[in-house]
């Protein structure tokens, strides 16, 4: 198993965000998230990333290491990769910095090295700078390296946001909302490079996603949300057909009597 | 040339040296009394100042207003070291520098939990403590300030004059314009971005932003520490609390907004820029403040990255062009 949750909960106030959740994912699958807004989904990201702590009681495994109450950074360490709901692009930076910021987990150097300026670390950096190139050649962002990420258009702040957050050669991926707000054919393209990356990575792969298009055709599996609880898990179709799921999304399905009281009122 | 360009990227420091030679020759060719040398040892050391004060405000994005209360701990370091033992520049410049580290990880801590216009308030005040505590007791001869700090010398020969003291000054300020250079041009300059930028997406891609904020400080702190001292042993010697003042945070600020936030050469330029400017409207004193708060505001309004950035933009733009042939929106 790569990732393993155990009874994981976390507790805004009153509001239980995630409610003693178990969650699997074995290497190399494509796990789709699902689920209503305020289901949970994000919260999920963020409690394995380590963007919250989560409550007692809570075990998170990664690769082996506990992580429960790790700070993000070591996490990132160990190899898990996410994207934000809300891109968190550095705006001020160009492009290729950018891509080059999510590398630092693997900058071979140390400190002191960089502060006496010697000559293996400008090496080190042209062969960082040449790598991170041919990234965002592959995503198609090579010819905006030096422009500023704030100058990029929405779909092209997506590839790059995926491309940051493939340079650290991750074990595990985490996609929040990968696909909102593209167009049909850029989704289409997108999930093409991301199912690329993949291929070429190695990736295990965890997408939210409200497209369910885009789930169903792409995830090996799914897992259903809903109040911070998790409701069905299976294949795309078995997913589809369960009651639980179908009730969470549309509402419940009324027989005869329960209907004519309802209209009668 | 394309031999001499790639001996220069893979050795910087040579760049390096070569302005150190340039430099030297100046004040003999160029210079036409000992005041312009005595300007220029103030650009030095300003400049040192504002590259410091580069890394903690342009590049990690910590807005601090205190700096000038490091660069004061540096110099009175100096000062009273001489004051009581009688320690000459070569010792007092290292432990200024290691003092006012020191000084550098208490500004840096408020940071872990404040942000913007906070942080600037909680730096405000840990300058303005530092300087008050200077002022207030005898210890630091605050009344009349500490004088004759000795010039530094070397091998018999000693830096004694503005003319002379011109190479000491010169030569902190290439050394730490190369440190500041290599530091930002590396992954650490790139992390310090990130961190300014967006602090929890920097986490998520695995920066330890407490780690790198604190070494943004105490980075800075050595600068404004280095320079404190050399600004302490110019000839004549003589510091007072009065040079630590707000007013002079200011300045700083100045120089590194003019300059370019986040520019590796911002502060450089901005100190050279400032400090001319400073000098020459010295008959208008009364209104020195007004033109630096103008200068502030209105390069923030109209030129947000600065001198610095207009220049690279300028090439950028030319460079975009030739490459996709197109006009960059």
């Amino acid at each position: 198993m790569l990732l393993k949750t155990k009874q994981l909960s976390k507790s805004f106030g009153g509001l239980k965000a995630m409610n003693k959740v178990d969650f699997e994912l074995p290497k190399n699958e494509i796990r789709g998230i699902i689920g209503p807004n305020g289901s949970g989904k994000s919260t999920f990201f963020n409690l394995v990333s380590g963007i919250y702590d989560s409550d007692p009681g809570s075990y998170i495994e990664f690769d082996g290491h506990d992580i429960t109450f790790t700070p993000p950074h070591e996490i990132a360490g160990y190899g898990l990769s996410r994207t934000f709901q809300l891109l968190r692009l550095y705006q001020d930076m160009t492009v290729l910095d950018n891509v080059m910021s999510g590398y630092h987990t693997k900058v071979p150097y140390k400190f002191f090295d960089a502060v006496i300026g010697r000559k293996k670390i400008w090496d080190q950096e042209r062969a960082i700078k040449e790598e991170m190139m041919e990234l965002l050649s592959f995503v198609g962002l090579a010819d905006y390296a030096e422009l500023n990420a704030s100058e990029l258009s929405g779909g092209q702040r997506r590839l790059l946001v995926l491309a940051r957050a493939i340079a650290m050669k991750p074990k595990l991926l985490m996609l929040d909302e990968p696909a909102a707000g593209l167009s049909p054919v850029n989704v289409d393209n997108l999930m093409k490079i991301i199912m690329q990356l993949k291929e070429k990575y190695g990736l295990t792969l965890i997408i939210i996603e409200h497209i369910l298009k885009v789930v169903m055709d792409t995830c090996n599996s799914v897992t259903v949300f809903d109040h911070g609880q998790k409701i069905a898990e299976g294949t795309p179709a078995q997913v589809k057909d369960d009651n639980a799921v179908i009730e969470a999304y549309l509402g419940k399905k009324m027989d005869d009597e329960e209907m004519r009281k309802a209209l009668a009122v | 040339m394309e031999k001499f360009k790639s001996i220069i990227r893979d050795y910087p420091f040579i760049a390096f040296i070569i302005a150190f030679v340039i430099l030297a020759f100046v004040p003999s060719v160029v210079f036409t009394d000992v005041y312009q040398s005595h300007l220029a040892t103030l650009i030095f050391v300003n400049i040192v100042v504002a590259a410091g004060l580069n890394i903690v405000k342009g590049y990690c994005g910590q807005v601090t207003v205190g700096h000038v209360g490091l660069f004061a701990v540096g110099s009175y370091t100096a000062g009273t070291l001489f004051l009581y033992l009688g320690l000459g520049f070569w010792v007092t410049l290292p432990i200024a520098i290691i003092v006012t580290a020191f000084f550098g990880v208490a500004m840096g801590i408020p940071s872990f939990r404040l942000e913007g216009p906070y942080l600037a308030l909680a730096t405000l005040g840990g300058g303005e403590a530092i300087r008050l505590f200077i002022e207030n007791g005898n210890f630091f001869r605050s009344t009349f300030g500490i004088s004759d700090i000795p010039t530094p010398s070397l091998m018999g020969f000693n830096f004694d004059s503005p003319d002379r003291y011109y190479f000491i000054s010169m030569t902190v300020m290439i050394i730490a314009v190369y440190f500041s250079f290599s530091i930002l041009r590396s992954g650490v300059g790139r992390a310090f971005m990130s961190i300014r930028e967006d602090p929890i997406c920097a986490a998520a891609a695995g920066i330890n932003v407490k780690k790198y904020k604190i070494l943004a400080f105490i980075l800075s702190a050595m600068f404004a520490g280095a320079a404190g001292a050399v600004y302490a042993h110019m000839p004549p010697g003589y510091i007072h609390p009065n040079n630590y003042t707000v007013i002079e945070m200011v300045t700083f600020l100045a120089m590194v907004v003019l300059g370019g936030l986040g520019h590796i050469w911002g502060g450089i330029i901005g100190a050279i820029v400032i400090t001319i400017v400073y000098d020459l409207t010295r008959p208008l004193y009364k209104y020195q403040l007004l033109i630096f708060g103008l200068t502030i505001v209105l390069t923030i309004l109209f030129m947000p990255k600065g001198l610095g950035g207009f220049i690279d933009r300028y090439f950028l733009e030319k460079r975009f062009k030739k490459k996709t042939g197109t006009e960059k929106t």
